[in-house]
């Protein structure tokens, strides 16, 4: 972990500022806040994938005592802008589906909002909604992708006349000629290339759903409009959102994003439809209305994605190059009916990111993305490209054993050595060094000493295997990228204003949900202006008092927020060294002065030195005999946007030992080398690698939401959707190989949004070579004993 | 309607409530003691709704209000009453046991219960002791390290 000079915060472990309040059942997330008088919004949700709404009878309903009012999309289609609206659509060509935030005329999937009860009391809100009859003709459910982009299949959103919602080829430029020329020089390729493989590689539906549910609590008044607490990573988002929609002006619409929320991991990121009704309840009831998603709910409507099947082609010579890639994805996108995201934007990330850290000459990678009826996807961390790392990770696998060579050292081959680097798709790698990360893992991994110890547990009967994977993953989203894939703006906002007593207030409009921010951003704040991070607090996610964020989304804190961040702290050093020097009658400025230990100190001459509290308490509060030009006052808002997208690297090691007799297996080890720039608490960015790690692992085995022939979901509890607890997973050896990020001033990267995605490829990788013996190629997953088993039971047959 | 009596954290609670209100219902709307989560749809899985029923941990969205009436209720927020953190919480702080904290206080009351129970336990074990948990940020590994903290300084001290 490298160190700063003169940095006494930077690379320390600090237990964190939030946990005090954590740990005694202190903290506040939304459902935790209450208005007097708030009632209690219940969703009657679709009991079909696909229906028409022939009736809707709320009379029974109606008569329970305490019900304030009962909506139906029929009542409100005609005061609510329907969907999409310019603020949540991407500027991406594609046929953005017609809604409303309650169905109308049709349900379109399994837990879609059909209707919604208002009462005084949350368990008459309950008993009223299953009063709420609904009428319905079943249609024929369009539950996959292949099926549905055939002409005879039934239309979803039939103003599309197609179930195709997005397509795009990534590669050839931007005319069809020369996508098709391209294409030609890379079929050209794969007929000459002695190494060529196929296959099809599939990723289920499954995603990261966060401990806490989705909640929103809204407040009305005539004068001040509309007051709304949202579970979000994205509050200015919602915000703009809401105003555009429920044509309430903007500044009469304040969102707030609590700083205590029950993790987001994307899942938080879209602008969902509920949050329309919730706001148009209260303003039209004029009372406060609270809904808290139920668990189910959640597992119904959101935390889906990964839903994949990537047709993937690897050539290659015989000496271990790469030579060409070709994919054809196609993504099940669900119904597509969620703002900001509407299910495609995440592949179609996933596709830019398919070529990971390798040097590829050539390739040809387009992607479908099909709409069916089941739940929109919705963002999970490894935003998109936990499908496409899982097939190109696993291909590279099946292209080395072909080749004879071992998987890691084709990989090292053909990782990029030389950066900045731009890869095939066009995504740009700013800086980094993957062979020092891939170095660093190798040699932990110790690959001829775990060969000896396969051999010799072989001859006792045991199947052991060792699996690689890496990733390039998003460090912050630049504007370049983030305009065109979701219309908003890329760069990071952070207000710091200094108090005559020498405390600092920090406000951000991003939203964490959990990764420490008020920790980290003190560190920095107090190496900054050299005093502690006791004396620094900060407002996040609050849209009356923080400056334009587009959210905590795509690992923007450690690249984009705490950049603007420790840039406002230096343009606030500037002006007191100003006034400093003005006092002290020194010519001199800022970098001739050090804050340290709560002093501003004159290098040329230590005695010439202020505490930091008094000359800041002089600035604000004393602002008379001032250098010339200068106003009083110690307040900056900067935006920071770096001069290029930027990245962070990591790789994944795992060994595992196979059961022949069940199929199962069990990870032994985990390790990991990881660039992650300069680090700013190492406990936290620990904590980050575990969890997405772990989460990756969860993905890859347990977790899958599972539709039935009828488009009912089944899988709408933890019963039955399966999360890894303590006792499925393994420890994690991590190890750091970083490079300071050039493009940042703190030399930080962001971290941890993209990691879980080289997960599921090295673990696989691990179960296949612990059945080499047997040539087992997996290619779906999830990784499940039974499936193994049957793989063994075909091999052995 | 029925009358309750529950005595939560030292403080006597005398409501008139629903019989069917769960008991984490009353223990954040009545006692307005909001450290207690709802994770899951009642079913008992994720276990952040965790609380000791006359000392033992036990899952409040499984009970009724009615069923803890003359029984004595410890949540998050009774941990320290003094307000010095228990040494499963300190341990939680300082190996960074938490990121998000919805699943926290379930997890500190269930292992302060396991800890009284297995004074020693193996990481295994601990694990294992985990399984009415779940987490999704932190993978487990800090909660683990913070566990067998307080497990270390336990057995320091009888030694």
């Amino acid at each position: 972990m490298s160190q700063r000079k003169n940095d006494d915060w930077m690379g320390t472990p600090l237990p964190r500022k939030e946990d005090r309040r954590l740990l005694t059942g202190k903290g506040k997330y939304v459902s935790d806040i209450v208005i007097p008088g708030a009632l209690h919004a219940v969703f009657v949700r679709s009991e079909y994938a696909h229906a028409k709404i022939l009736s809707i009878d709320t009379s029974e309903a109606e008569e329970l005592a305490g019900i304030e009012r009962i909506y139906t999309g029929d009542q409100i289609k005609h005061l609510i802008k329907s969907m999409p609206q310019p603020i949540v659509q991407p500027a991406l060509p594609a046929h953005y589906p017609t809604f409303w935030p309650l169905a109308v005329d049709k349900v379109t999937f399994h837990g879609e909002p059909v209707a919604l009860v208002v009462a005084r009391d949350k368990y008459v809100a309950e008993d009223a909604a299953e009063l709420v009859f609904v009428d319905y003709e079943e249609l024929e459910p369009v539950l996959d992708p292949e099926e549905a982009l055939k002409p005879e299949s039934a239309i979803i959103h039939e103003k599309d006349g197609t179930n195709e919602i997005f397509s795009m080829t990534f590669t050839g430029g931007d005319t069809e000629a020369s996508q098709a020329e391209n294409a030609a020089e890379v079929e050209k390729i794969f007929q000459n290339a002695p190494i060529v493989v196929k296959d099809r590689f599939k990723t289920h539906r499954t995603g990261v759903t966060p401990m806490e549910p989705r909640a929103i609590l809204c407040d009305w008044d005539d004068s001040d409009g509309l007051l709304a607490y949202i579970t979000t990573q994205r509050p200015h988002i919602d915000r703009l959102a809401l105003s555009d929609i429920l044509d309430i002006s903007a500044e009469k619409v304040q969102v707030i994003a609590p700083r205590d929320q029950g993790g987001g991991f994307g899942v938080k990121a879209p602008f969902y439809r509920e949050n329309i009704i919730i706001a148009h309840a209260a303003r039209d009831l004029k009372q406060p209305v609270r809904w808290v998603e139920s668990r189910y709910e959640s597992l119904m409507n959101v935390g889906q994605e990964r839903d994949q099947i990537n047709d993937m082609e690897i050539a290659a010579d015989l000496e271990g190059n790469m030579l060409a890639l070709r994919n054809f994805g196609l993504a099940d996108n669900g119904v597509g009916t969620t703002g900001v995201y509407w299910g495609f934007v995440m592949p179609f990330l996933g596709a830019i990111e398919l070529p990971n850290g390798y040097k590829w000459p050539k390739a040809d990678i387009r992607l479908k993305v099909a709409t069916t009826n089941k739940a929109c996807l919705t963002p999970s961390r490894a935003f998109g490209h936990f499908p496409t790392r899982f097939a190109i990770e696993r291909c590279i696998d099946m292209v080395a054993h072909k080749i004879g060579m071992e998987p890691s050292t084709f990989r090292r081959r053909n990782l990029v050595a030389d950066l900045p680097y731009t890869s095939i798709t066009n995504e740009y790698f700013d800086s980094g060094d993957f062979l020092k990360v891939w170095d660093t893992l190798m040699e932990k991994a110790n690959l001829p000493d775990f060969r000896v110890q396969q051999k010799n547990a072989l001859s006792e009967g045991k199947y052991i295997g060792i699996g690689f994977g890496c990733g390039v993953e998003l460090s912050g989203v630049a504007s370049e990228l983030f305009v065109p894939m979701e219309n908003q703006p890329g760069y990071g906002a952070a207000t710091v204003r200094l108090d005559p007593r020498g405390k600092v207030q920090v406000f951000g409009g991003d939203a964490p949900g959990g990764q420490g921010h008020e920790t980290t951003t003190a560190q920095v704040v107090a190496s900054e202006f050299g005093i502690s991070p006791e004396d620094v607090i900060i407002t996040t996610g609050n849209t009356g008092s923080t400056p334009f964020g587009s959210g905590s989304v795509g690992a923007r804190m450690g690249s984009y927020f705490i950049s603007a961040v420790a840039e406002a702290c230096r343009e606030l050093k500037t002006k007191i060294a100003k006034f400093l020097a003005h006092d002290l009658q020194l010519e001199a400025s800022v970098e001739h002065f050090e804050f340290k230990n709560g002093e501003v100190v004159y290098l040329g001459d230590d005695s010439q030195r202020s505490s930091f509290m008094s000359i800041v308490e002089r600035i604000i509060m004393f602002p008379i005999n001032m250098p010339e030009g200068e106003t009083g006052g110690l307040d900056a808002t900067t935006f920071f946007e770096a001069a290029k997208p930027m990245i962070c690297f990591n790789a994944d090691c795992c060994v595992v030992e196979v059961s022949l007799e069940t199929g199962d297996f069990k990870i032994l080890k985990w390790i990991t080398a990881e660039d992650v720039g300069n680090v700013i608490n190492p406990l936290i960015v620990n904590g980050q690698m575990h969890g997405a790690i772990v989460q990756g692992i969860s993905n890859t085995v347990f977790e899958e939401f599972v539709y039935d022939e009828k488009g009912q979901q089944l899988t709408a509890d933890f019963e039955h959707y399966k999360m890894a607890n303590a006792a499925d997973v393994p420890n994690i050896d991590l190890n750091y190989a970083t490079t300071p990020c050039p493009h940042t001033p703190l030399g930080t990267r962001g971290i941890g949004e993209g990691r879980p995605s080289s997960v599921p490829g090295a673990l696989t990788n691990a179960v296949c070579d612990a059945l080499k013996p047997f040539g087992i190629e997996i290619t779906t997953l999830p990784l499940r004993p039974d499936a193994i088993w049957q793989k063994i039971q075909d091999a052995t047959q | 309607m029925a009358k309750v009596a529950i005595d939560i954290n030292g403080r006597l609670f005398q409501e008139e409530v629903p019989e069917r209100m769960l008991l984490v219902d009353f223990i954040r709307e009545r006692a307005h003691l909001t450290g207690t989560h709802i994770g899951c749809t009642y079913e008992g899985v994720c276990g952040a709704c965790t609380v000791h029923l006359d000392g033992e941990a036990v899952k409040s969205c499984m009970l009724l209000a009615a069923q803890a009436d003359e029984h004595k209720i410890t949540t998050v927020e009774g941990l320290a009453p003094d307000g010095e953190l228990t040494p499963l919480q300190e341990a939680f702080k300082s190996e960074h046991g938490l990121q998000c904290g919805f699943c926290t206080a379930g997890i500190l009351m269930n292992m302060t219960d396991f800890l009284k129970r297995y004074p020693n336990p193996s990481e295994q074990e601990i694990r294992k002791g985990l399984i009415g948990n779940l987490c999704r940020c932190t993978g487990y590994v800090h909660i683990i390290n913070a566990v067998r903290k307080v497990v270390q300084e336990n057995q320091l001290r009888k030694t």
